[in-house]
C-alpha cells in the first residue's frame, strides 16, 4: 500500500503531468479539427460536457498544488541541513555529492571559500557556505500561476453561463434575477488612457428590494452585480417608433432596440402583420468628429429606408424626436435612449485566470534578475568518523561554482584516500 | 530525364536518412541496410499500388498521415528530451532499450524507408498498371535504394569515430528528410496547411480568450491597440506560428543536449584529470548538436520550398461579363472558351463600382460548377489551377479538383446557376450578393475583427 501511495504520489508531483496533459488536448484539437472548422469551440464544448476531459484537465492544478508541496517540503529540508538541522542524507537534495575519507580543517576552508564571496557557517563538525538567492518563490509563484490558470480554465469551462441583455437609459438594470435598479445614465466619453478609446459608464440607482446599492459599471475590470459579471458588448438606441400608411390605418407604435454601431451599421424592424419593414443607419458624422458623437451627445438623425415586401418605397432621415410624412406614410421617433448590449457572465473562473496573469508576472519579475545577477550557490561540508561528506548545487553560474567545490574537496582531500561517488 | 531531376530530392533524402540511420546504430549497419532498401522497395510498390486501386486523394491521405504522425512522434520525443535533461532523476524507458536492439534498429530503419519510398513513388507519372510495369519499378526502386544505401554506408566509414548522433538527433534527421522530401510534393506538404491550420486556431484562440477574460471589443479599444491585435490575425501570423511549431521540436532537442548534466567529477581529486573529463563530455556533447542542427537547416529548406513551390499555376485573366435586361448572365459552353475543357474559367462582373470574379470549371466528375474566385476564410486572393488541384493563393491551400463545387473550408464559394443548353446562367445579383457577404466576412479577418 505504501508503494503505491509513492508510486501515486510521485507520479501526481511529476513534471510531466502538464506537458503530458496539454499534449493529450492538443492531439484532441487535431482530431477534432478534421471535422469542424470551429475546432476550439467544439473542444471546449466537450471539456463541458464530458466529466473524464474535465477530470483529465484538473490533473494540471492537481499537479501544481502537490508540487508547491514539494517544493516547500524540499526547500525546508535544504535549510534545515544548511543550518546544520536535517537529520536525512542531504546529497538528494543537492545536484552533486561525494563522499570520501578526510578530515578536513575548515578554519582554512571557510576562509577561502569566504574569499571568494561566498558566506559561510560554521556548525560543530560542518559548514556550509551560500551565495545568492534561491529561485524558490520564482517556483512557488510559477506553480501558483500554474494552478490558478488552470483552474480558472476549468472552472470557466465547465460552469461559465451567458446571458445577453439590453441595458437602457430610465430602466430596469436587466440582472438574470430581475432585482435590479433603475439605469440612471450612459454616459460615453473620450478615453484618456492608452489602450481604451472610450469611457463607458452606467449608473445604476439601489435597487427596489435594497439588495444592491447605487453602482457604476465601467469597461473593464468588469464589476459583479448579483454573482454575474458585468460585460458591455456593443452600443444602440432604444426607440420609441410610431408608424402608419395607408393600408396600416391603426397605425403601430413600439419600443424597438437597436444594436446599431458603428455607425453605417444596419438594423431593421418589421412591422408585424404588414409587408412593411424599415431599415436604419446612423450615418458615419463629419470628418474630425468623433465617431460615435450622435451616441455621446444623444442628438441622433437616422437614416432609413421603407420596404414593402423587396419594394423600397421610400428613403429619408428621422430626427431623434421628430418625424417623418409622405404619401400618407408617417413615421416618428418620440423618444430615444441610449443602451448597451450586455452580458450578465456568471463565471468564477475569469478571477483565477486574472489572478495567474498577476503571478506569472511575479515569477518572471523575481526569476529574470535573480537567475542572470544573483544565482544561488550552495555547498554542505560534513565531517564524522573521520569521513567528509560533500555536497553542492547551483541554480545558475553553475561551470564556476563547480570549479569552486571542486576546489574546496581539493584541499579537503590533500591527502587523498579512496572516494566513493554518491 | 525530366522524371530524375524531379527524383532527385526523393532520392536524396533517403540517401541522408540510410547515412543516419548507419551513424544512429552502430554496429547494426547490416541490419539498417538490409530493413531500409527493403522499406524504401515496399514504400515505393505500396504506393504504386494503393494510387491504383483507390482514389489518388486515400493515397495521398495515407502518405500524409504517416508524415503528420512522424513530426507528432518527434514533438514527443523532443518534450521528453528536454524533461530528461533538465530533470534530476533520468528514466530509461522500454521503449528506448528495445530501439537500441536489432529489432529496435530494423524496425526503425524499414518505417523510415517505407515513408520514404511512398514518397518518392508520388513522383512517379501515373501509368497504366500492366505487369511489366509493376516488374521494372520493383527492379528500378531496389537497384536505386541499393546504389544510394550502398554509398551512404561507404561515407559512413569514412566519417570519424568522434561524430555519434544520438537516438533523438537521428529521429529529428529522418523526420526532417521525410518532410523536406514530402514538401517538394503540394500534396504531401505539411508546412503550408499547418500554417493555415495555426492561423486559424490563433484566431480562435485571440477571440477565446477575449471573452473569456472580458476584454471589451473593439468598439472601445484605441485603433492603435486593436491594429496590433489585428496582427494576430493575420497571415503573417500563421506563418511565423507555423514556423515555430515547424522548428520547435528540432531545437528542443539541441537544447536538450545542450542541457544535458555534464558526469560528475566530485570524486576525481586532480584538477587536470577532471578537467580532461570534462573536456571531453563537452567535446562529445558538441558533435552530438551537429545533427539537430543540420536538421533545422533541413527544415527551414522544407518550409522555404513549401512557401515557394516551383509549380506553374494556370491562372487565365478573368473575361468580363455583363449581364442581360433580366439580370442573367450567360456564359456560353462553346465560345470564346471551351469550359468544358476541365480548365478553370475566370470572369468578372461589374455593376457600378460593384465587381465580382468568379469561375467556371469542369469537375473530373464531368460536372460544370460555378464558384466565386474567393473563399469564405480568406482574403479574396482568387485561386490557380494546377495537376488536380486548385490553390488558394492567400494560404497556399490545396483543394482537389474533386470538391470543388461544395462548400465548406477554404473551398471556392459555390454558386448557384442553371445549364440552359448551350451554356450556364448565372443570378446577377445572388451572385453580387454571395460576393459581398464573402468578401465583407473575410475582410473582417484581414482587419483583425473579431
Amino acid at each position: 500500500m505504501k508503494r503505491f501511495v509513492t508510486a501515486v504520489l510521485s507520479a501526481g508531483t511529476s513534471r510531466a503531468v502538464p506537458p503530458l496533459v496539454i499534449g493529450f488536448f492538443f492531439l484532441l484539437y487535431i482530431v477534432v479539427a478534421f471535422f469542424t472548422d470551429e475546432t476550439l469551440i467544439a473542444l471546449l464544448a466537450f471539456t463541458s460536457r464530458s466529466t473524464i476531459l474535465s477530470a483529465v484537465l484538473a490533473l494540471i492544478p492537481l499537479n501544481s498544488l502537490l508540487r508547491v508541496a514539494r517544493e516547500v517540503n524540499s526547500e525546508l529540508k535544504r535549510h534545515r541541513s544548511l543550518r546544520g538541522r536535517g537529520t536525512d542524507d542531504p546529497t538528494e537534495l543537492f545536484d552533486e555529492g561525494v563522499q570520501f575519507q578526510a578530515a578536513p580543517d575548515f578554519s582554512e576552508l571557510e576562509r577561502r571559500i569566504s574569499a571568494l564571496g561566498y558566506t559561510t557557517r560554521r556548525m560543530g563538525d560542518a559548514l556550509a557556505a551560500w551565495r545568492g538567492f534561491g529561485l524558490f518563490p520564482a517556483r512557488i509563484l510559477f506553480l501558483a500561476g500554474t494552478f490558478c490558470l488552470f483552474s480558472g480554465i476549468l472552472i470557466s469551462t465547465t460552469s461559465r453561463t451567458s446571458q445577453r441583455r439590453m441595458v437602457i437609459e430610465r430602466a430596469m438594470f436587466p440582472t438574470p434575477q430581475r432585482n435590479g435598479g433603475i439605469v440612471e445614465r450612459i454616459t460615453l466619453s473620450p478615453g484618456t488612457g492608452w489602450i481604451l478609446s472610450k469611457i463607458l459608464t452606467m449608473e445604476v440607482a439601489p435597487s427596489s428590494d435594497s439588495v444592491h446599492g447605487k453602482r457604476t459599471f465601467g469597461l473593464y475590470p468588469p464589476s459583479l452585480y448579483g454573482g454575474a459579471f458585468v460585460y458591455p458588448r456593443f452600443l444602440g438606441l432604444a426607440l420609441h417608433l410610431r408608424f402608419s400608411a395607408p393600408d396600416l390605418s391603426s397605425g403601430y407604435e413600439t419600443r424597438h432596440s437597436m444594436n446599431c454601431y458603428p455607425p453605417g451599421k444596419e438594423d431593421s424592424l418589421i412591422i408585424p402583420e404588414s409587408p412593411y419593414r424599415i431599415i436604419f443607419t446612423v450615418p458615419e458624422p463629419d470628418a474630425g468628429s468623433d465617431r460615435y458623437i450622435s451616441y455621446i451627445t444623444g442628438d441622433v438623425t437616422f437614416r432609413f429606408k421603407l420596404l414593402k415586401g423587396s419594394e423600397v418605397l421610400f428613403t429619408g432621415s428621422i430626427p431623434a424626436g421628430g418625424e417623418f410624412s409622405q404619401d400618407g406614410y408617417l413615421l416618428s421617433l418620440p423618444e430615444i435612449r441610449r443602451l448597451v448590449v450586455t452580458d450578465f457572465i456568471r463565471d468564477y473562473g475569469v478571477i483565477f485566470i486574472w489572478s495567474s496573469a498577476l503571478f506569472f508576472a511575479a515569477a518572471l519579475f523575481f526569476w529574470l534578475p535573480v537567475r542572470m545577477f544573483l544565482p544561488r550557490r550552495e555547498m554542505l561540508f560534513h565531517c564524522e568518523s573521520g569521513a567528509t561528506q560533500a555536497c553542492s548545487r547551483a541554480e545558475g553560474g553553475g561551470r564556476r561554482h563547480a570549479g569552486v567545490f571542486h576546489e574546496a574537496l581539493d584541499l579537503i582531500d590533500a591527502k587523498k584516500s579512496d572516494s566513493t561517488v554518491v | 530525364m525530366a522524371l530524375i531531376y524531379k527524383l532527385i530530392p526523393h532520392l536524396l533524402s533517403f540517401f541522408g536518412i540510410v547515412l543516419v540511420l548507419l551513424r544512429g546504430f552502430p554496429g547494426r549497419r547490416s541490419v539498417v541496410m538490409v530493413t531500409s532498401v527493403s522499406g524504401f522497395v515496399i514504400g515505393v510498390v505500396g504506393a504504386y499500388i494503393l494510387s491504383r486501386s483507390f482514389p489518388v486523394t486515400v493515397t495521398f491521405g495515407i502518405i500524409k498521415s504517416a508524415l503528420g504522425v512522424s513530426f507528432l512522434l518527434l514533438w514527443g520525443i523532443s518534450v521528453v528530451a528536454i524533461y530528461r535533461s533538465t530533470g534530476r532523476g533520468v528514466t530509461i524507458f522500454r521503449v528506448e532499450r528495445l530501439v537500441s536492439t536489432s529489432l529496435g534498429a530494423g524496425m526503425f530503419s524499414a518505417m523510415a524507408g517505407v515513408v520514404a519510398g511512398a514518397v518518392c513513388a508520388c513522383r512517379l507519372p501515373s501509368t497504366d498498371s500492366t505487369a511489366l510495369a509493376f516488374i521494372l519499378l520493383v527492379l528500378a526502386s531496389g537497384t536505386l535504394s541499393y546504389i544510394l544505401a550502398y554509398a551512404a554506408l561507404a561515407i559512413e566509414k569514412r566519417l570519424s569515430d568522434a561524430f555519434t548522433v544520438s537516438p533523438s538527433g537521428m529521429l529529428t534527421a529522418v523526420v526532417a528528410l521525410l518532410l523536406f522530401s514530402s514538401s517538394s510534393i503540394l500534396r504531401l506538404d505539411l508546412f503550408s496547411p499547418l500554417s493555415m491550420k495555426v492561423m486559424k486556431g490563433i484566431h480562435d484562440f485571440v477571440h477565446q480568450f477575449m471573452e473569456s477574460v472580458l476584454i471589451p471589443d473593439h468598439l472601445f479599444v484605441r485603433p492603435i491597440v486593436w491594429k496590433y491585435i489585428g496582427y494576430l490575425f493575420g497571415k503573417g501570423v500563421g506563418f511565423w506560428g507555423g514556423l515555430v511549431i515547424w522548428f520547435t521540436p528540432a531545437l528542443l532537442i539541441t537544447l536538450a543536449i545542450r542541457l544535458k548534466r555534464l558526469p560528475p567529477v566530485a570524486h576525481i581529486r586532480q584538477g587536470a584529470q577532471r578537467r580532461r573529463v570534462l573536456a571531453a563530455a563537452l567535446k562529445t556533447q558538441r558533435l552530438l548538436l551537429i545533427t539537430p542542427i543540420l536538421s533545422v537547416v533541413i527544415f527551414a529548406t522544407a518550409a522555404y520550398q513549401s512557401s515557394f513551390p516551383s509549380v506553374e499555376y494556370w491562372d487565365p485573366k478573368p473575361l468580363p461579363v455583363t449581364a442581360n435586361q433580366a439580370g442573367e448572365i450567360f456564359i456560353p459552353k462553346k465560345g470564346e472558351v471551351n469550359l468544358e475543357d476541365g480548365k478553370l474559367h475566370k470572369y468578372l462582373f461589374k455593376q457600378g463600382e460593384r465587381e465580382v470574379r468568379f469561375f467556371v470549371l469542369k469537375t473530373p466528375a464531368g460536372q460544370l460548377t460555378v464558384d466565386l474566385d474567393a473563399c469564405a476564410i480568406c482574403k479574396p486572393d482568387g485561386y490557380g489551377q494546377t495537376e488536380g488541384m486548385v490553390i488558394c493563393y492567400y494560404c497556399v491551400t490545396l483543394i482537389p479538383l474533386e470538391t470543388v463545387g461544395k462548400p465548406g473550408g477554404c473551398n471556392p464559394v459555390p454558386v448557384q446557376f442553371t445549364e440552359n443548353g448551350d451554356g450556364v446562367v448565372i443570378d446577377a445579383v445572388k451572385l453580387l450578393g454571395s460576393w459581398n457577404a464573402t468578401v465583407q466576412g473575410t475582410a473582417r479577418i484581414k482587419e483583425g475583427g473579431k
